[in-house]
C-alpha cells in the first residue's frame, strides 16, 4: 500500500513554492510527480515588451542568486545579435563578477545543505564566510546582491588599482575557509552518513536526462560551458573542470566546494592580468532582424538565452532556459528508492532555483486536467 | 494537625518546589541559556536568556486552536499529562538535599516510567492531531523511543547493580561515602551510553529526528499552537531539567551542600550547577553534529549504545569489588 506525502507548495524544506507529490511505502519513496509553475512571473513576455536597455534590469531580476549570469548572458546575446564585440577589459571584469557569483552561490548551497541535514552550526558559519564574497561584490559594484555592472557592449563599473589589494586579501580569507569546509565534508561522520550513497544519479542517467552543471559533473560527465562554448575572458583563463564519479549528494557537494577553489584561483588570475582599455563600446539599439543563442555556465549549470530582433528597439522574442529547468528531470531517479528523510537534501543537492524556472501551467480545478500555456496563446490574449 | 501539614507540604512540593514552578522556571532559564550558547557557538548573538519566558507569555495570549481533524480530548490532554508527569518526577528526584520530597522503596523504576510519559504523550498528541507530518513524526518518535530507552534502562541497571539498590536516595548516599560513580572505570561506558540516550530523550541533534523541521515541519507538534504549545514548551524545558537531575543523582553525586570558609552553600546550588553542566554538554553536542536518519539512529543505539551499556553491566557483575 502506498501513501501520498505532499511536499509543497508550502513546506519548510522548500525555499520557494513548488509541489512534489511523493508516493511512499513506509519510509521508502516509490514514485514522485513534480509540478512546477507556482512562481511564474511572466518575465519572458515582459522582456519582449521593453527595449534592450530596460531588459538588462529585468533579466537581472529573473534570479536573485545568479543575477549576473542572467544579465551577462542577456547582454552577450544582444551583442551577438547586434554584431558588436565588447572590449577586453570588460570581458575580464565580467568573468570576475561571474566567478564571485559562483563562489557566493555555492557558499549559499553549502549553508542551506547543512541546514537540510540538521547541521545548523555549519549553516551559520557558511553564511558568515559568504560575507567575504558579498563584501567583494560590494567593493566592485556597490551592490551586495544585484551588481548592475553589465551593460550592452561592455560593463558600467571599473575595478580600480586601489581595490585589487583589498580583493586579494578577501580571496585569501575565502580560500582558507573553503579549504576548511572541504576537509569537514571529507571527514565529518554525520555529514557522510547523511550524504554518501544518497540521491545517486548515475552517469548514464545524467546523460540521458540531460543534467547540466555541477549535477552532471558530480556524475562524471565532463561538461562546462566555460570550456565548450567559451565566452567573456574564459579562453584566456586557466582552470580545471571539476568532476566526481559517485553521483551522490556528497559528490555534488564536493564538486561545488572544489569549484569554489577554482573560482578563487581564476579571480586571482583575472585581478593580476586585468588588461587596460575602454570599458564599453557604443551600441545602436535599433538592431536589424537577426537571432542568436547565447550560453553561460551559471553556478547551477547551463543558462541559455535566445533573442530574436526585429529592427526596433525591442526584441521580438526572448527565451530563457534556466539550469534548474534542465536538471529537473534528473530528480526522479535521485528520489526513487530513497527515503522520506532524504527528500530535502536530495532536492537541494540539485541547488534548485524555482523562481527563475517557472512557466505557466493551467490546472482545471474540476477535472484536474493540466495544460501548459504556449507562447502563441499568450500572444493571442495580449491582443 | 500533622495530616494538614503533610497535605500542605505535599501541595507545596508539587506546585512550588521542587515541582511545577521550580522546574518550569529553571527549565526555561536553562533552555534560554542553551539557546544563547547555541547562538554564540554559531557565531551569532542569539536571543536573550529569558527568551523562553517571553515565548511562553506570547504563546499563552494566542488563540487556542484544536484542528477539526484532531481527536480533541487526547489532543488537549497530551501536553497537560506530559507536564504533570514531569512535576511528579521532580518529587522523586533529590533536589534540595539527598532526600527527595517523596520517598519510595524502588523509586528508580517509577522515575523511568514517569520520564517516558512525556514522550508517549507527544506520540499520542501527534497521532491525534490529524496531520500527516505529525503522524510521521510520531511514528519516528516511537522508533526512537525503542532505540534510546533500552540503552537508558540498561545503563541505569548497571549502576543499580553496582550500588545494589533500586533506590535513588541510596545511590546518592553511596556516592557520598565512596565518591562519584563517574570516577568508577567500570561504569564509564554505561555513563557515556546514558548521555547518548539522554541526547535522544531530549530530542537534541543528532537525534532530533522526530521533529526534523526540514523534513516533517515540527513533527508531532505541527498542529499545536497557542497555550497548548506553551505547555509543550514548558514540559520540554522541564524534561531537560528532570533528565539532567536524574543523571546528576546517578553519577555526579547528587546535590551536596558545601562549606567554603564560613559560608554554607546549600545543596540546591550544587544541584543547579551540576544540571547546568549536563545541559551544556548536550548543547555543545547538538551544535557540532548533523542530524542522522531514523534507521541510522536506531542502528547506532542498538549496536554502539547497547554495547557500551552491556560492557559496564558485565564488568560490574563479573569483576570483583575492590
Amino acid at each position: 500500500m502506498t501513501m501520498v506525502v505532499p511536499i509543497g507548495p508550502q513546506h519548510p524544506a522548500l525555499k520557494e513554492p513548488e509541489y512534489f507529490r511523493f508516493e511512499v511505502k513506509g519510509e521508502e519513496i516509490v514514485d514522485v510527480d513534480i509540478y512546477f509553475g507556482y512562481a511564474h512571473r511572466g518575465i519572458e513576455e515582459t522582456l519582449a515588451r521593453r527595449n534592450y536597455k530596460h531588459n538588462i534590469y529585468l533579466s537581472e531580476r529573473i534570479c536573485g542568486i545568479c543575477n549576473i549570469c542572467h544579465s551577462t548572458c542577456y547582454c552577450q546575446a544582444v551583442e551577438r545579435v547586434a554584431g558588436i564585440e565588447p572590449p577586453e577589459r570588460a570581458k575580464y571584469i565580467r568573468s570576475l563578477i561571474l566567478e564571485l557569483e559562483r563562489i557566493h552561490s555555492h557558499m549559499l548551497w553549502l549553508a542551506v545543505a547543512a541546514h537540510e541535514i540538521g547541521f545548523d552550526t555549519l549553516f551559520m558559519l557558511a553564511m558568515r564566510d559568504r560575507e567575504h564574497v558579498m563584501d567583494m561584490r560590494e567593493i566592485i559594484s556597490g551592490g551586495r546582491v544585484h551588481s548592475a555592472t553589465n551593460t550592452i557592449g561592455g560593463v558600467r563599473r571599473d575595478v580600480t588599482p586601489e581595490q585589487i589589494p583589498k580583493l586579494m586579501e578577501k580571496l585569501d580569507k575565502l580560500e582558507e575557509s573553503v579549504k576548511y569546509y572541504i576537509n569537514l565534508f571529507q571527514t565529518d561522520r554525520t555529514i557522510k552518513s547523511r550524504c554518501a550513497n544518497v540521491g545517486v544519479l548515475t552517469k548514464e542517467d545524467a546523460i540521458k536526462l540531460c543534467a547540466v552543471g555541477p549535477v552532471a559533473r558530480a556524475s562524471g560527465v565532463k561538461t562546462d560551458i566555460r570550456v565548450e562554448d567559451p565566452y567573456a575572458a574564459y579562453p584566456n583563463l586557466s582552470f580545471e573542470v571539476i568532476t566526481e564519479d559517485d553521483g551522490d549528494v556528497l559528490a555534488k557537494g564536493m564538486v561545488r566546494l572544489r569549484e569554489m577553489l577554482e573560482s578563487i584561483k581564476m579571480s586571482r588570475q583575472i585581478l593580476r592580468e586585468l588588461p587596460s582599455g575602454p570599458l564599453r563600446v557604443p551600441v545602436d539599439l535599433k538592431i536589424p532582424p537577426n537571432e542568436a543563442v547565447q550560453r553561460v555556465e551559471a553556478p547551477r549549470g547551463e543558462l541559455l538565452y535566445y533573442i530574436r530582433s526585429n529592427g526596433t528597439e525591442m526584441p521580438e522574442r526572448v527565451r530563457v532556459r534556466t539550469p534548474t529547468y534542465a536538471s529537473a528531470p534528473s530528480l526522479k531517479p535521485m528520489f526513487v528508492g530513497g527515503t522520506v528523510a532524504e527528500i530535502p537534501i536530495v532536492l537541494w543537492s540539485l541547488d534548485v532555483c524555482f523562481a527563475c524556472n517557472d512557466r505557466v501551467t493551467l490546472v482545471d480545478a474540476k477535472t484536474g486536467k493540466v495544460s501548459v500555456v504556449t507562447m502563441e496563446e499568450l500572444r493571442r490574449w495580449r491582443k | 494537625m500533622n495530616t494538614i501539614l503533610d497535605i500542605l507540604s505535599f501541595l507545596f512540593n508539587s506546585i512550588v518546589f521542587p515541582g511545577l514552578l521550580f522546574v518550569s522556571v529553571v527549565g526555561m532559564l536553562y533552555v534560554g541559556i542553551d539557546r544563547k550558547v547555541t547562538g554564540h557557538l554559531q557565531h551569532r548573538i542569539g536571543p536573550p536568556i529569558w527568551q523562553e519566558f517571553l515565548d511562553f507569555g506570547k504563546l499563552m495570549t494566542k488563540e487556542d486552536i484544536t484542528p477539526s481533524a484532531a481527536i480533541g480530548p487526547v489532543f488537549t490532554a497530551a501536553p497537560l499529562f506530559a507536564l504533570g508527569s514531569l512535576a511528579a518526577v521532580m518529587l522523586l528526584l533529590p533536589v534540595a538535599s539527598a532526600q527527595p520530597a517523596l520517598r519510595l522503596t524502588a523509586d528508580l523504576i517509577v522515575i523511568i516510567y514517569l520520564l517516558n510519559i512525556p514522550a508517549i504523550c507527544m506520540i499520542l498528541g501527534g497521532y491525534s492531531s490529524g496531520s500527516s507530518f505529525a503522524i510521521a513524526g510520531a511514528g519516528r518518535y516511537i522508533v526512537q523511543l525503542l532505540g534510546y530507552e533500552f540503552v537508558f534502562i540498561l545503563s541505569i541497571a548497571a549502576i543499580a547493580v553496582k550500588v545494589g539498590t533500586l533506590n535513588l536516595t541510596d545511590i546518592v548516599s553511596y556516592q557520598a561515602k565512596n565518591g562519584w560513580l563517574l570516577l568508577d572505570w567500570k561504569l564509564l561506558p554505561a555513563i557515556v551510553a546514558t548521555l547518548i540516550a539522554a541526547q535522544g530523550k531530549l530530542l537534541r541533534t543528532p537525534f532530533d529526528i522526530p521533529e526534523a523541521e526540514t523534513e516533517i515541519v515540527a513533527g508531532p507538534l505541527t498542529e499545536y499552537s497557542g497555550p497548548k504549545l506553551a505547555i509543550w514548551r514548558i514540559s520540554y524545558n522541564a524534561e531537560t531539567i528532570a533528565v539532567a537531575a536524574l543523571l546528576v543523582s546517578l553519577f555526579l553525586g547528587g546535590p551536596t551542600a558545601y562549606t567554603i570558609g564560613n559560608v554554607r552553600i546549600p545543596a540546591v546550588v550544587d544541584f543547579l550547577i551540576k544540571t547546568f553542566l549536563i545541559v551544556m554538554l548536550t548543547t555543545v553536542v547538538r551544535n557540532i553534529v548533523a542530524r542522522v536518519r531514523i534507521d541510522q539512529a536506531l542502528k547506532f543505539y542498538w549496536t554502539f549504545g547497547i554495547l557500551l551499556a552491556a560492557i559496564s553491566l558485565i564488568l560490574v557483575m563479573v569483576v570483583p569489588q575492590w
